[in-house]
């Protein structure tokens, strides 16, 4: 019991890049789905209306993402920073490859 | 049994299984870890088979409505406890569905959030007012049948179907650091959370005292909770399974609504996307309407007010005041700008935590003789009850920790 208590505890309190982590995988993920809506919609897959919607929600997620981090100067961060700055209809491949860059922190974050 | 009624129960049970939390954690669960969370939906779905068709069998035997129930097993301080918490869990749950709605409408028409919470409230209110029971159930579940395109995108991207079928059987993934399997944990209590809402029982055993339902409606009440609840949770797992197999390579973690109806666009184009969105917006309504009149139907069965949409809103007044006050409730909840998506965490959280409170009475009271005659629960009925009641119990004890530890799923 004191063992769970002690890691709820440790759940609220972290900082760092470890803290970061879910951020760093959300910002991750929204920049993938991106892509994917940018690719399905070049295929005319997609309704216009439907395509704004998402990326005006996938950009606020980054930009949540990107306040929450605990540490705002890391190279998270700055990928973070570009991908907010990336223009709606960025081409798949430019969104993908900052989808890969966070993935690779995440990665060496996590087996760390 | 007429064989019509049969169908058209059968498929308002199918459109209307779907909600906003099973859309959510179908989709982050099948994109997270494949295909191994599906047994844990399809355990569910035959809890809330086993619950469903007690609640059924309990409105047409005894005649006794859950929260009625709930007063005399638990006592006036315990069933007052339940019953207050089971409001809250409702209209947060209600408030993410109206919030559902909302985003939907968006998606659709391109007109901002706020707007489309305020008119999607408006048109389900005014849909509540106007229609009998029958039909608002029947409306909503009938047109939710448009998530069968989940499936029909499910088939067309061929996905490994024995991979899919091995998901059945219960597992834990292998090489999963700790980190992983409490996250895979949670989201196991989650999806019990989200398929055996509680919301679904008040709503099902007062439709059927709404319908005056007797025991010559036992068998009707059978087979739709087993074939309509088990079809409609296919319909759950094609949307997990459609995850696991497009997500899933792309390092997507889906965190929007939005997303699962990407699933469908991906094989079959702007007319799928289309569908979908509509299926999910009415299958998300009719969840908004049963969890609002579920709060309804609970304070007004625990006071022993006049209730039931049977009668005219003026002749169950306090009834009337009642869903109206709750679904203008849930409006101000989702207009203060609280994320949706972070309501159907806390929906499923609290659900699962009134979840043991609200069974157990409706347990105890199908197995009682003296009520329920030869119409008691038998040796399978008994076993069955019991064993989900732990099973509950157990996912309502482990809820708040894994939530704190695993950050609500996010690791």
């Amino acid at each position: 019991m004191r063992r769970l208590l002690f890691l709820l505890l440790l759940a609220g309190c972290s900082k760092g890049p470890e803290a970061d982590l879910q951020y760093i995988g959300q910002a991750r993920s929204a920049a993938a789905e991106w892509a994917l809506v940018n690719e399905q919609a070049a295929d005319d897959k997609l309704t216009g209306i439907y395509v704004d919607a998402m990326r005006k929600s996938l950009r606020q997620q980054i930009e949540t993402a990107k306040a929450a981090l605990t540490v705002p100067d890391s190279a998270y961060a700055h990928e973070m920073a570009t991908l907010v700055a990336t223009p709606d209809n960025a081409p798949p491949q430019e969104l993908r490859h900052h989808a890969e860059q966070l993935k690779q922190i995440e990665d060496s974050l996590e087996s760390a | 049994m007429n064989p019509l009624e049969l169908t058209l129960g059968i498929m308002t049970a199918v459109g209307g299984f779907v909600d906003i939390s099973e859309l959510v954690f179908a989709a982050k669960a099948g994109s997270k870890f494949g295909y191994a969370l599906i047994w844990v939906f399809a355990i569910a779905t035959v809890g809330i088979m086993v619950f469903g068709e007690m609640s059924g069998r309990v409105a047409a035997v005894a005649k006794q409505p859950v929260f009625n129930l709930m007063r005399h097993r638990l006592g006036l301080k315990l069933g007052m406890l339940t019953l207050l918490a089971s409001l809250i869990a409702n209209l947060i749950t209600c408030a993410a569905e109206v919030g559902g709605v909302a985003m939907i409408l968006n998606y659709l028409t391109g007109a901002p959030f706020r707007l489309m919470a305020i008119a999607g409230a408006l048109v389900l209110m005014a849909s509540m007012w106007v229609l009998p029971f029958k039909w608002i159930e029947r409306t909503y579940g009938l047109l939710g049948l448009f998530m069968i395109v989940f499936a029909v995108a499910l088939v067309a991207i061929h996905p490994p179907w024995d991979q899919i079928a091995g998901g059945f059987v219960p597992q834990i993934p292998k090489g999963l650091s700790t980190k992983e399997l409490l996250i895979f944990a949670y989201f196991a209590v989650a999806i019990v959370s989200a398929v055996m809402f509680p919301y679904e029982a008040y709503f099902y055993s007062s439709g059927g005292i709404e319908e005056e339902w007797g025991p010559k409606d036992l068998p009707m009440n059978k087979i739709t909770c087993t074939v309509g609840f088990g079809l409609g949770s296919l319909l759950s797992i094609a949307i997990l399974a459609s995850s696991a197999q497009l997500f899933t390579p792309a390092n997507v973690d889906p965190q929007l609504l939005g997303s699962s109806a990407l699933e469908v666009a991906i094989p079959l184009g702007t007319t799928g996307l289309v569908i979908a969105l509509l299926g999910m917006l009415f299958a998300i309504s009719g969840a908004a309407v049963e969890t609002c009149m579920a709060n309804a139907y609970s304070i007004s069965q625990f006071f022993g007010w006049e209730w039931g949409r049977h009668r005219k809103p003026r002749e169950a007044p306090r009834f009337t005041v009642a869903w109206v006050t709750f679904f203008a409730l849930a409006l101000l909840i989702i207009l203060t700008g609280i994320d949706p998506m972070q309501l159907v965490e806390y929906a499923v959280l609290f659900s699962i935590l009134v979840l043991p409170l609200t069974y157990l009475p409706l347990l105890l009271l199908a197995g009682d003789k003296s009520y329920m005659g030869e119409y008691a629960n038998g040796p399978v009925g008994k076993t069955l009850g019991w064993l989900y009641f732990a099973l509950i119990s157990l996912a309502a004890i482990g809820a708040l920790p894994l939530y704190f530890l695993t950050s609500g799923g996010q690791g």
